[in-house]
């Protein structure tokens, strides 16, 4: 079971953690576009269905993955680069990658105006 | 909490269907992996961050997204914008030819002072060229704006293009703040946002007659 995975997957992250903030710039893990300068996320723990970055072909039913650690960034414009989807019904936008366009990397609440980035959909480094 | 940036502006890409302004949305990968699952809802706008004489300058681009095709870009889209990106295809002479009709719906829906740009995009396709650099070149100086040939396929200048604009707005931006805050010491300027809600540039911009004629030709002048 992949959600076995998933549970354990938290205390992986703790290296990642300083006061609560990201402790590294964040990139995107296809491409190496910077997204967010170390210390602008939170790490807030809510459990959220981020929709698969890849789907699988022929498929209807869109194939989520249940995520709980994401980097709560209170201001769109505290991001390096992101870009925002439409908003679906739910009233959210899913992030993605501005350069290469992968996604979804997290997702936007339109009401509260935070964006949600996960921590397993991007990739952690110092700053060059 | 701090602000991260000097500067915010915002800028839109116009121009007919299908002339690759989806992909000058300051792409700089070659590949773009665009899975099914996002290009279905939709891009939406992205926030870039370029950095300018030790300034941090977040940009938000927006792309019409097809609405276009409808004729139906309304005041509403408009609002806010600071830099237009006008967009043909140069293998696609009708989108040329209606950058005309695209400067009129911005005439009447835009502010007047709001800085825009000519690009001639996918110009690696030089075997179904139908629109000559030259032509391009003139159409921009009879508009008096800038102009550049592109090619977001092969990253050729999309840059550079996202760079010009933010630096004619950006000038513009600091005169204006010159013009209404004679400068003494340490003048705060907290970008385009501030200066719009603080000068009321909206206002001028709505009729509001001979100083907006004056910001008009101001900005004429910038790009002269």
């Amino acid at each position: 079971m992949t959600d076995d995975n998933k549970i354990d997957v938290k205390n992986n992250f703790n290296h990642l953690i300083t006061e609560e903030k990201n402790k590294h710039t964040v990139y995107c893990t296809k491409c190496p576009s910077k997204i967010l300068s170390s210390t602008m996320g939170k790490h807030l723990r809510i459990e959220f269905n981020l929709p698969h970055m890849s789907q699988k072909k022929n498929c209807e039913a869109v194939e989520c993955e249940l995520l709980a650690d994401y980097w709560m960034v209170p201001d769109m414009y505290m991001f390096d680069n992101i870009g925002f989807s439409k908003t679906v019904e739910s009233g959210i936008k899913y992030l993605i990658c501005a350069d290469c366009e992968i996604g979804p990397i997290g997702w936007y609440d339109d009401k509260t105006k935070q964006s949600y980035v996960a921590l397993s959909r991007v990739k952690h480094s110092e700053d060059s | 909490m701090a602000k991260t940036y000097d500067y915010l502006f915002k800028l839109l890409l116009i121009g007919d269907s299908g002339v690759g302004k989806t992909c000058v949305l300051f792409r700089f990968s070659e590949d773009a992996f665009n899975t099914t699952f996002i290009s279905t809802i939709g891009i939406d706008f992205k926030i870039r961050t370029i950095e300018m004489d030790g300034k941090k300058i977040k940009l938000q681009i927006w792309d019409t997204a097809g609405q276009e095709r409808f004729r139906t870009i309304t005041t509403a889209y408009y609002r806010g914008a600071m830099g237009i990106m006008l967009v043909y295809d140069v293998t696609n002479e009708k989108s040329f030819d209606n950058i005309k009709n695209w400067i009129r719906n911005i005439e009447e829906n835009a502010s007047a002072d709001v800085e825009k740009m000519l690009l001639g995009n996918k110009c690696e396709l030089n075997s179904g060229r139908q629109v000559s650099k030259e032509r391009g070149e003139q159409l921009a100086v009879e508009y008096g704006i800038k102009f550049m040939e592109t090619s977001a396929k092969a990253s050729v200048n999309v840059e550079e293009a996202f760079h010009t604009l933010a630096r004619d707005i950006k000038t513009k931006t600091e005169k204006k703040l010159e013009a209404s805050n004679p400068p003494k010491g340490g003048v705060q300027s907290s970008g385009g946002h501030h200066l719009r809600d603080n000068n009321g540039t909206k206002k001028l911009g709505q009729g509001g007659g001979s100083a907006a004629a004056l910001n008009w030709l101001s900005s004429r002048c910038t790009v002269l």
